[in-house]
């Protein structure tokens, strides 16, 4: 395991620099406007600002001279800067953590509620309760998450407070609320993944609930919940891992609608942002981050799998 | 048992974090009562220095913490001193400017005659890259400052600055300008006391040391908050009545708003586009809702097109085919009015119907000039457009009007972004009509007509249609030399009249700022820049 385990680290080395390689390319071929031109906004950028700003940033280098110097300021910890004069490693420190949070608590919620509402439903199947989450599931994924965030922003954040006078969720986020601040925010950005985990638990666990050793178990006279949980669950759970897995990196990426909605100011809207305005250095900065919590996430399933189901080896 | 102690684990958790949530209350009027309220901010693009600040975002917060020497009236938008004494001169080239006694920073330097030498040298030095570069051009010596590119500065000082006395300094200006004064109420004609000389420029620019109502209470955050509070040594006059402002930063209006109606925050200058059916219903009177500095135009790549638009017959009937009145009130739910003038309504010197009859709405004698003149070759015209700023509508409806009005084939050619299409039109590959719009820099009549029709705005400014004319030039150059404000705004309406008569863009509307603000806050004011008046603000 151990060799594996270096193998795979030893792999994700051309990976990471194949994907700094190829965003740099996309954000230096992007078709269109002059960045300097962007941060000008509706007025002409002044000739002269212009073009001081051009060689402060050396924008006028040949491409691979530009990624040379870019790649080799990365060696040496420095991520570049915007074409404002900040840290792009300032601008991603101060944005990453909210990220973090913010797709740690989805993923609790989605993992826990998804995987609990879909072993309810298998094990009542054909039932209310089994219903009850399917046709909510279905619902969930059917609305875009942008109308749910809103909405509920709006009934819990602005009319709760405004005709009950209870505050219990504020409309935007708030850093001294603590973790309660997270929770809405959390769950508008785990609803959609939280109804496929529900769903597909459900599926799976009813699966695996009708294989030869699950009624072998009952048979032997096991009571219902170790069956469940030891025989069945376990088993189970390996396709929704792999979900679970994946889906960590998307809720990291993903979180951009969520982050506008809410207001909170994390990797998504940062880097929606300098895609928009071309800030290169900082694309390249927060997606290669992203890639490399991506790598981590699937090293981290595959090596579950083996606490799942010991008949996994690694060589 | 491995799964199932992680999953208890995992589950109390959450149980952990919900009795979290239970407990707060969620109380997020941050400062609270007592005389603080937050406002919404977008987060500013640049240092916090006012010769770097020209966007809307970071000038709302240099507004609060700096004083110019001259600010504008909020309703006339005509200049009134606020640190400058008096602002003389005899020729309208050299100007002596005293300074207040009684203005002090924040940190305890006298604002003195030097305070603003300092700073305008500062920003007409290329090496320091501010944005508002461009202002200092008018200054005697600022070409030995900022020499171009690949050149090094060949001086420290602009030779036109000299202090005469620590009250007193004078300004030479290469050629007179009669609307000097009027330009010193800019953010990038703002003071910087000693202690930036000590200083990083960028330091500085996270926590500015000004000499405004407000200081700075504690460091820029970035993307999440500025908070400022009353300077008490303020002079008694213009001193803030709020004990502190807390400018919190959004990225999405909507979001803006929903806080506002929740009284989460006081103060909404910048309103969503989704508010503005309810808006008035929802705040009543304090729903703020009045003229604002820019205008909108259809602009004419007179000489990269001279065969579609070289005739001025052709433009005016374009004019004459828009119906300004249905576009305002319907694609704008009436958030824009029609412009009659090239000068904004909000401006001394506007005259209101100035454009006359090429202004007025009128499909017939539109399609008898158009076909006199000869119409447009392969009778097609393009109309481009930036996706990225809501404009695909009104465009799509002026070519519906042309189309129908001209009967003439009118195709709406998006941009992705504003820059793309001034980089075709600066290229000459763009040959199509195109959308514009120009917000003013300073209350004059001039920063209506010099930055866009000038010569050198076809390299310098907004001139995307090359448009030339010398006896516009020369208007404009004589109306620089007036010594009587009055006569110098004369002559710079008939600069106008002669943009009129030549009809090089074709203005469409102006623009209307709205605010709304919450019960909990009174005597709140915009200005022509749609901006804040917070030193005047109280709460309830």
């Amino acid at each position: 395991m151990g060799r594996y385990l270096i193998r795979r680290l030893i792999q994700a080395i051309p990976v990471l620099v194949g994907a700094t390689f190829l965003i740099y390319l996309l954000t230096f071929a992007m078709p269109g406007a002059d960045p300097i031109q962007l941060l000008a906004g509706e007025k002409k950028a002044d000739p002269l600002v212009a073009a001081m700003l051009r060689e402060k940033y050396h924008l006028d280098d040949p491409f691979l001279l530009q990624y040379w110097n870019y790649i080799t300021g990365v060696f040496q910890g420095d991520l570049g800067e915007t074409l404002t004069g900040r840290k792009v490693t300032d601008l991603i420190g101060d944005a990453f953590p909210y990220t973090v949070n913010l797709a740690i608590f989805s993923f609790v919620i989605e993992a826990v509620v998804g995987v609990a509402a879909g072993i309810m439903a298998a094990l009542r199947r054909g039932k209310f309760l089994d219903q009850l989450v399917l046709i909510s599931t279905l619902m969930v994924i059917s609305i875009p998450v942008f109308v749910t965030g809103f909405v509920l922003q709006l009934t819990l954040g602005v009319q709760l407070k405004n005709s009950w006078g209870i505050e219990l969720f504020s409309v935007s986020f708030n850093e001294n609320d603590g973790l309660q601040a997270y929770l809405l925010p959390a769950w508008v950005l785990a609803s959609t993944s939280l109804a496929y985990v529900a769903r597909l638990t459900r599926t799976s666990l009813m699966e695996t609930m009708r294989a030869d050793y699950v009624r072998t178990a009952t048979a032997k006279g096991l009571p219902r919940r170790r069956v469940v949980v030891n025989h069945a669950l376990r088993n189970a759970l390996i396709p929704i891992v792999t979900f679970l897995g994946a889906d960590l990196g998307a809720l990291m990426g993903g979180a951009v609608i969520t982050e506008r909605i809410f207001n909170i100011h994390g990797l998504g809207g940062l880097l929606a942002q300098s895609v928009y305005l071309k800030q290169g250095a900082v694309v390249v900065g927060g997606v290669t981050l992203l890639v490399l919590i991506y790598l981590v996430a699937n090293l981290l399933v595959d090596l579950l799998y083996a606490v799942l189901d010991p008949r996994i080896r690694y060589a | 048992m491995r799964g199932a102690t992680s999953a208890k684990w995992v589950a109390g958790a959450v149980i952990v974090a919900m009795a979290a949530t239970a407990c707060s209350t969620g109380s997020n009027d941050a400062g609270g009562k007592g005389g603080s309220i937050t406002v919404v901010l977008g987060e500013p693009q640049h240092r916090l220095i006012g010769q770097d600040t020209a966007e809307s975002e970071g000038s709302e917060v240099m507004n609060a913490v700096f004083s110019g020497l001259v600010k504008y009236d909020i309703k006339t938008n005509e200049p009134k001193l606020d640190v400058a004494e008096s602002i003389e001169s005899t020729d309208s080239k050299t100007w002596t400017i005293k300074v207040k006694d009684g203005f002090t920073f924040h940190n305890g330097e006298k604002v003195d005659a030097q305070s603003f030498v300092r700073a305008w040298n500062w920003g007409a030095n290329q090496e320091n890259v501010a944005e508002s570069m461009p202002f200092f051009a008018k200054i005697e010596g600022s070409e030995e400052l900022a020499p171009g590119k690949d050149k090094k500065p060949t001086a420290k000082e602009l030779k036109g600055l000299k202090v005469v006395d620590e009250k007193t300094f004078t300004v030479t200006l290469k050629e007179p300008f009669s609307q000097f004064k009027t330009m010193l109420g800019y953010n990038a004609f703002f003071p910087l006391p000693k202690a930036f000389e000590s200083m990083d420029s960028k330091k500085f620019g996270e926590h500015p040391i000004g000499n405004g109502p407000f200081q700075m209470d504690g460091d820029w955050e970035h993307n999440k908050q500025i908070k400022v509070k009353r300077f008490d040594k303020y002079p008694a006059e213009g001193r803030a009545k709020l004990a502190g402002v807390t400018f919190k930063i959004y990225d999405n209006m909507d979001t803006a708003y929903n806080d506002l109606r929740a009284d989460n925050i006081q103060i909404v200058d910048k309103l969503p586009i989704s508010a503005m059916a309810t808006v008035s219903q929802e705040f009543g009177d304090r729903y703020i809702y009045k003229p604002e500095s820019a205008v909108g135009y259809i602009g004419l790549p007179l000489e990269t097109n001279p065969e579609a638009f070289g005739k001025v017959e052709i433009r005016q009937a374009i004019s004459m085919a828009i119906d300004r009145d249905t576009l305002t009130k319907t694609i704008f739910n009436g958030t824009r009015k029609p412009a009659d003038d090239f000068i904004s309504p909000i401006i001394p010197g506007y005259r209101k119907g100035a454009l006359g009859e090429v202004g007025q709405y009128n499909p017939t004698k539109a399609k008898e000039l158009f076909e006199k003149a000869g119409g447009v070759p392969g009778n097609k015209i393009e109309l481009g457009y930036n996706a990225d700023g809501g404009h695909k509508e009104w465009i799509e409806a002026v070519a519906n009007q042309l189309k129908a009005n001209l009967g003439i084939e009118v195709t709406a050619k998006p941009y992705a972004k504003f820059g793309d299409m001034l980089d075709d039109l600066g290229a000459a590959k763009y040959k199509g009509a195109f959308r514009m719009a120009w917000s003013m820099d300073y209350p004059a009549a001039e920063n209506y007509l010099r930055p866009v029709f000038s010569k050198v705005a076809i390299e310098q400014g907004s001139n995307y249609g090359h448009y030339r004319n010398d006896e516009f030039e020369k208007v404009m150059a004589e109306a620089d030399k007036a010594t009587d404000a009055a006569e110098g705004l004369k002559l710079y309406q008939k600069a106008d009249d002669i943009i009129i008569k030549d009809l090089p863009y074709i203005p469409v509307f102006t623009y209307m700022s709205s605010a709304a603000y919450s019960k909990s806050v009174k005597n709140v004011e915009v200005d022509a820049q749609g901006q804040m008046d917070l030193a005047n603000v109280e709460r309830n």
